[in-house]
């Protein structure tokens, strides 16, 4: 596997240190980086999983709209945070592993730098959970 | 490959009785390649000594800086071939969205830090991005790769001559990391360093400094350790001295050095702290001795 750009590096450090649940693609939009926040989410550590591809993860994962809709991957906030190059912020919902369902907000930045976008973060909220352990009370 | 150090101190130059023996010059190390190319990595204070050694008639050189730190383009003033007409040189470094290399390395060589502005040196002087890919100067190809410092920096690896010189002196690899645990393709510098005949790297702090300087862009040396054996570089050489330590501590530095590096299964040849002046060898069956 090759080495990962130092953006991606320094984000995923970050991202691991947080206890707000988070996501971070690379340009391809690769699941390269959920932290353990985030597992408690999907219902596994990343380390248990690995890198996912872009289709794998958004199947296992099942996002969807309000509604309940499926959202495709070309829809989510993190892809359109990576393809448009700006900030999204929306509310979706989750299903993880046990089958239930969880309705989150989501903030997704695109990671630019000097040779082109790098990737892309998210930041989830569980909406029903109230603040994150070590967030604003 | 022939490498020599000109200059090893970090942060700021320290000259002194304290010094003498390791140096008291900040980051240059020069590369000569058995077609005679020459590549000067970093332009710290050390730059002024080589520029000085080097024959008049070594008109082309390229200069390779990891950052614009000051203590990596501070002898670049002072470099001797620069003033001179028949001299072709080409600085590299990183690139920036913010202003191009030639204006950011000009704030210093420029009023009021400098009484000499860039364009009136009598050189021929070229500024280069570095390349996203792998590119050649005479018979060495260069790769270079952002590494976890403060601000844009370059970590190189240089291949020639059947060896490879990795070459990272300002790095902090285990910032938000786990050098022992992470795959090597999330760890900062690792394809650079992979299997070098000779690692250059940041090694400014004992483990207890470190710890009150997390963050700050420098490895302690249990950190150095362990990336140059998870790397599996053939020689580590220790690099970019805290200017805080004098000779005799950086003698007993060592000394834990090779202990930690024991520890982790290191050759003891095969380590050593940057000496001002130091010359090595590297050839493709690298003697881990071999050294003038």
């Amino acid at each position: 596997m090759s080495q990962k750009p130092i953006e991606l590096i320094l984000a995923r450090n970050l991202l691991s240190s947080l206890t707000t649940p988070a996501f971070l693609v690379d340009d391809h939009g690769a699941l390269v980086f959920y932290n353990d926040a985030a597992a408690t989410l999907v219902g596994r550590r990343f380390e248990e999983r690995g890198q996912m591809a872009a289709s794998d993860w958004t199947e296992q994962f099942g996002p969807a709209d309000p509604e309940g809709r499926p959202v495709s991957w070309e829809d989510l906030p993190l892809t359109k945070a990576l393809f448009a190059g700006r900030a999204i912020h929306s509310k979706m919902h989750l299903k993880v592993l046990d089958g239930t369902v969880h309705e989150i907000e989501v903030s997704a930045l695109p990671i630019f730098a000097t040779g082109g976008t790098r990737g892309a973060m998210a930041i989830f909220w569980p909406v029903e959970d109230g603040p994150q352990a070590g967030g604003p009370k | 490959m022939k490498v020599k150090i000109w200059g090893a101190r970090g942060s700021v130059p320290s000259p002194g009785p304290e010094t003498v023996r390791y140096g008291g010059n900040t980051s240059c190390v020069q590369v000569t390649l058995d077609d005679g190319t020459l590549l000067i990595l970093d332009a710290g204070t050390g730059i002024r000594g080589m520029g000085i050694a080097l024959a008049a008639e070594a008109a082309r050189v390229h200069i390779i800086v990891t950052h614009l730190h000051l203590d990596h383009i501070q002898g670049l003033m002072f470099f001797a071939p620069a003033f001179r007409s028949e001299s072709e040189i080409t600085i590299w470094g990183p690139a920036s969205p913010e202003a191009s290399l030639r204006d950011r390395i000009a704030r210093y060589i420029s009023a009021p830090l400098s009484p000499v502005e860039v364009r009136e040196l009598p050189c021929e002087v070229a500024f280069r991005d570095c390349p996203e890919t792998e590119w050649e100067i005479g018979t060495a190809h260069l790769r270079a790769a952002s590494v976890t410092h403060r601000g844009p920096t370059l970590g190189y690896r240089i291949t020639a001559d059947d060896c490879s010189l990795a070459y990272i002196p300002d790095h902090e690899p285990a910032i938000g990391a786990s050098l022992e645990n992470d795959e090597p393709d999330w760890i900062s510098g690792f394809d650079l360093a992979r299997g070098a005949s000779l690692l250059v790297h940041d090694c400014q702090y004992t483990d207890a400094e470190y710890a009150d300087h997390v963050g700050w862009g420098h490895s302690g040396l249990s950190d150095t350790l362990t990336f140059a054996r998870r790397t599996e570089v053939e020689r580590l050489l220790l690099f970019h001295h805290d200017p805080m330590h004098s000779d005799d501590f950086l003698d007993t530095f060592y000394g834990s050095a090779l202990e930690g590096w024991a520890e982790r299964g290191g050759d003891p040849v095969a380590l050593e702290l940057a000496t001002e002046r130091r010359e090595i060898e590297l050839s493709a069956a690298t003697d881990p001795l071999g050294s003038r």
